[in-house]
C-alpha cells in the first residue's frame, strides 16, 4: 500500500491514544498507568492499549495519587519512561507533595546524576458539565514547581506531536488535556512517529488590532471572538501557548510589540492564575510597546459551579473577551 | 488493647452474616427488635431503593447533572443508620450513601434539591449531585476527592472526647478509598490517640472498573485494622441485620472509650459507578446477576415474612406510600425554582470581599 493516506481525522482523545501506542510500540521502556487505565480510561483515551501492548505494561493501580506519582518516580529514577494518568486535574492534590517535593527537584538535588524523565498527563477544565473539582484548571500549581514542564494541546495533531515530544523529553512533563476539546473538534492528524518542540507558542490566528495570549480549552473560545471581531474588520492576533513552563516569551512579547494591546485569556480562577504571570512578563518586557493596560478575562474567585445550569456562567466566553478586547480597543 | 467485645468476633474469616438467604434467622443469639423497628427498617430499604431510581430517572431526563447510584449498599447502609443516634452522633459519608442519609434523617426534599440544585437545597447547589450534607443533622458534606472525608472525621471525633459529648463519628468509604494515603494518616491518628470513631467501609469489590485485586495485596479491608490498634470486622453487607446489631455493638463500644474500629461491610453495586459509566466494559453480567439475587431488599422481606411481619398487601400498600412522598418530594423541590447564578459568589469568605463584589456585578453587567 504505497499510496496510504499519511493522516487521518481524529478528535483529541483518538490523537492522545494514537500518540501512547506510538510511544509504547517504540520504546520497550515506556509504561502506561493510573486509575482505570486498563480499561481504557473513565474517557476512553488509553481504549484498547491493554489488550495490544500487555497489563505488564499498560495497567491499573490503587487508587491513591501519591502513590501514582511517587511510584512513577521510582520508575523513572530507575530506568523507565512512565506514562501516568491522574484521572481529574482536580484530583492531582493528593499528589501535590509528590510534585513539589520531588518531581522537578530531583535533577537539581543530585546534579543531573538523577533524572526523572516521566509525563503526567491529566485531563482538566470545564465545559462539559463534570461538576465541582472534576474541572479544576491547577495548571499555575504546576508551574510553580522547579523543573518541571507544563504543556497544554489546544488540537489533535499538536496534542499527539507534544505527546511524544513530551515522552522523549529529558525532565518531567505536566500534560494537560481540556476536556471540553476532547471529543468536540476532529482534524487531520499524521500517522506514525513524530514530535512537536516543548516550549514553543504558536500564531493561532494572525491579527494587528490586539493580541489574545491564551491556551488549552480556551483557544477556541478566542479564536470564536478573534472570528467575530473580524466580522466588524478588528482582526486579533490569537497566541496559544502551548508550553507554559518553559514560556515562549519572544512569541508574546513579539505580538504584543505588534499590537500594542493584549488580553490574556484562562479558565482557572483569576488571581494567581497562570494569566497573571503572562501579564507581569508583558509589563516587563514590553511595556513600553503598550497602549493600553493589560487585561485578564479568567474564571471567578469562587469556586466553580458544580451544577450544569451555570457553568456557563463560570468559564470565560466569546462575550466575554470581547468586552475586554473592546475596553483595550478604547483606551 | 484490643478488647474482645460480646457477641462478635475481630478479624473474622466468615463474614457476619445472621439472616440466610432464604430469610431465616440464624443468628446466635435472640433477636430482641419489635416489629416496629423491623418493620422501620424495610421502610427505609425501600426508601433508599426507591429514591435511587427516582435519581436515575432524572438524570436521565436531564434535570439531574450526576448520580451515583447505591442499589445494593442498603442494607450495610440502612443498618448503620439505625445503630446510630439521630441528631447527637455525626457522619462522614461518601457519594453512595443515599440509603444512609435518608435513614439518618435527612429530608427527601433536601436530597432532590440538591441533586436538581434548585432553592430548596440548604447548600444551595454549591456541591455536585449526591453530595449532600446537613448542618442540622451533624451530617459533613460529601466532596468528591476520595477519602478527604476520613480524617476530618478522626479530628471531629476527638474534639467530642475533649468536651465529653459521647458523641460518635463514623466514616464511611468505598474500598477504593482505602489506598490513599489520608486514609492511613486517619487510621493512625484514632488508634494512637483513642479516637471514638467508626471506619465504615462499604467493600462492593470495584473502584470505578478497578478490581478488588488489583486495589490491595490484603486478604481483606478489615485486616487493616489490625496495624493500626483497633479491631476490624468484616459483615455480610447484603444483611441488613448483621450491619444493625454489628454496628450497635460497635458504636456501643466506641461510646464507652474502648476506642476505634474499622467495619469492612461485603456490598455489591447493582448499576454503573455512576451515570457516566458503562459497567458492562468490566463487570461480567452473570456476576451482577448472581449478586442481584442476594439483594438486601429480597432477603429481609424473606424474612419479615417468615416472621409473619409481611405480606403482598403491606408491599404494595409501602411502595405506594413512599413513591406518593418521593413525588410529592420532587415536586416541592421542583417548585423552589432555580439557583440564581450570582449566588456562587457568596459565601466564599465570612464578608463579601471587594473583588468578589466587582466580579459579581461583571457577571450581572
Ligand atoms: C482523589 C480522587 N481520585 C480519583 C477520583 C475519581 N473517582 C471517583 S469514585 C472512584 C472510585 C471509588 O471507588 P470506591 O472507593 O471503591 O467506592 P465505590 O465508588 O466503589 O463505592 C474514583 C477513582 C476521586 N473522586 N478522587
Ligand atoms: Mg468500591
Amino acid at each position: 500500500m504505497a499510496d496510504a493516506p499519511d493522516t487521518r481525522p481524529m478528535t483529541l482523545v483518538q490523537a492522545v491514544n494514537d500518540a501512547l501506542d506510538v510511544a509504547l510500540s517504540q520504546d520497550p521502556r515506556v509504561l502506561l498507568f493510573g486509575e482505570d487505565v486498563g480499561m481504557g480510561g473513565v474517557f476512553r483515551v488509553s481504549d484498547g492499549l491493554q489488550g495490544k501492548h500487555g497489563e505488564a505494561r499498560v495497567f491499573d493501580t490503587p487508587l491513591a495519587e501519591a502513590g501514582i506519582v511517587g511510584y512513577g518516580i521510582g520508575l523513572a529514577l530507575a530506568g523507565m519512561r512512565p506514562v501516568a494518568e491522574i484521572q481529574f486535574a482536580g484530583f492531582l492534590y493528593p499528589a501535590l507533595d509528590q510534585v513539589l517535593s520531588h518531581l522537578g527537584r530531583y535533577r537539581h538535588r543530585t546534579r543531573g546524576r538523577f533524572t526523572v524523565p516521566m509525563v503526567i498527563r491529566a485531563p482538566y477544565g470545564g465545559g462539559v458539565h463534570t461538576p465541582e473539582q472534576h474541572a479544576d484548571s491547577p495548571e499555575a500549581v504546576l508551574t510553580q514547581a522547579p523543573g518541571v514542564k507544563v504543556v497544554i494541546p489546544s488540537d489533535p495533531m499538536r496534542a499527539k506531536g507534544l505527546l511524544l515530544a513530551a515522552i522523549e523529553d529529558p525532565d518531567p512533563v505536566f500534560f494537560l488535556e481540556a476536556i471540553k476539546l476532547y471529543r468536540s473538534v476532529k482534524a487531520e492528524v499524521p500517522s506514525g512517529h513524530y514530535t512537536l518542540e516543548l516550549g514553543r507558542a504558536r500564531v493561532a490566528r494572525a491579527g494587528d488590532a490586539a493580541t489574545l495570549v491564551t491556551y488549552g480549552g480556551m483557544v477556541e473560545v478566542c479564536l470564536k471572538a478573534a472570528e467575530v471581531a473580524a466580522r466588524e474588520g478588528v482582526e486579533l492576533e490569537v497566541i496559544d501557548l502551548e508550553t507554559l513552563a518553559p514560556f515562549d516569551a519572544a512569541t508574546v512579547m513579539a505580538s504584543v510589540e505588534k499590537t500594542g494591546r493584549a488580553v490574556v485569556v484562562y479558565e482557572a480562577r483569576k488571581i494567581g492564575g497562570f494569566g497573571a504571570e503572562v501579564a507581569a512578563r508583558i509589563a516587563e518586557e514590553t511595556v513600553w510597546s503598550l497602549q493600553a493596560p493589560v487585561l485578564r478575562v479568567a474564571g471567578w474567585d469562587a469556586p466553580y459551579p458544580p451544577f450544569s445550569a451555570i457553568e456557563h456562567h463560570y468559564r470565560p466566553d466569546a462575550r466575554r473577551v470581547l468586552e475586554a478586547v473592546r475596553k483595550v480597543l478604547a483606551a | 488493647m484490643i478488647r474482645d467485645s460480646q457477641l462478635f468476633q475481630p478479624f473474622n474469616d466468615e463474614p457476619i452474616s445472621l439472616i440466610g438467604e432464604t430469610g431465616a434467622w440464624e443468628g446466635p443469639f435472640d433477636l430482641d427488635l419489635d416489629p416496629a423497628a423491623l418493620r422501620g427498617m424495610y421502610h427505609d430499604l425501600v426508601v433508599g431503593r426507591l429514591m435511587d431510581e427516582r435519581l436515575s430517572r432524572l438524570q436521565r431526563q436531564g434535570k439531574v447533572s450526576f448520580v451515583a447510584p447505591s442499589a445494593g449498599h442498603e442494607g450495610a447502609q440502612v443498618g448503620l443508620a439505625h445503630a446510630l443516634e439521630r441528631g447527637r452522633d455525626w457522619l462522614f459519608p461518601y457519594y453512595r450513601d443515599t440509603s444512609l442519609l435518608l435513614a439518618f434523617g435527612l429530608p427527601q426534599v433536601e436530597m432532590l434539591a440538591q441533586a436538581m440544585a434548585t432553592r430548596a437545597d440548604p447548600n444551595r447547589g454549591r456541591q455536585m449531585p449526591s453530595h449532600n450534607g446537613s448542618k442540622d443533622l451533624n451530617i459533613f458534606t460529601i466532596a468528591s476527592p476520595i477519602a478527604s472525608h476520613v480524617a476530618p472525621a478522626v479530628g471531629a471525633a476527638i474534639s467530642m472526647k475533649v468536651q465529653g459529648t459521647g458523641q460518635v463519628a463514623v466514616a464511611s468509604f468505598g474500598e477504593g478509598a482505602t489506598s490513599e494515603g489520608d486514609f492511613h494518616a486517619a487510621l493512625n491518628f484514632a488508634g494512637a490517640q483513642g479516637a471514638p470513631v467508626v471506619f465504615f467501609c462499604e467493600n462492593n469489590r470495584y473502584a470505578i472498573s478497578v478490581d478488588y485485586n488489583h486495589q490491595t495485596g490484603a486478604d481483606s479491608i478489615a485486616a487493616k485494622a489490625h496495624a493500626y490498634g483497633m479491631p476490624g470486622y468484616t459483615v455480610d453487607g447484603m444483611d441488613v441485620l448483621a450491619s444493625y446489631y454489628v454496628m450497635r455493638e460497635v458504636i456501643e463500644r466506641v461510646r464507652n472509650g474502648l476506642g476505634p474500629v474499622l467495619v469492612e461491610t461485603l456490598v455489591y453495586r447493582f448499576g454503573p459507578h455512576s451515570s457516566a459509566d458503562d459497567d458492562s466494559r468490566y463487570r461480567p453480567r452473570e456476576e451482577v446477576e448472581a449478586w442481584k439475587r442476594r439483594d438486601p431488599l429480597l432477603r429481609f422481606r424473606r424474612f419479615l415474612e417468615k416472621q409473619g411481619l409481611w405480606d403482598d398487601a403491606a408491599e404494595a400498600h409501602l411502595r405506594a406510600e413512599v413513591e406518593a412522598s418521593l413525588q410529592a418530594a420532587t415536586a416541592e423541590a421542583e417548585a423552589a425554582g432555580p439557583i440564581p447564578v450570582e449566588w456562587m459568589f457568596d459565601d466564599v469568605f465570612a464578608q463579601r470581599l471587594p473583588h468578589l463584589e466587582e466580579q459579581r456585578h461583571d457577571l450581572l453587567d
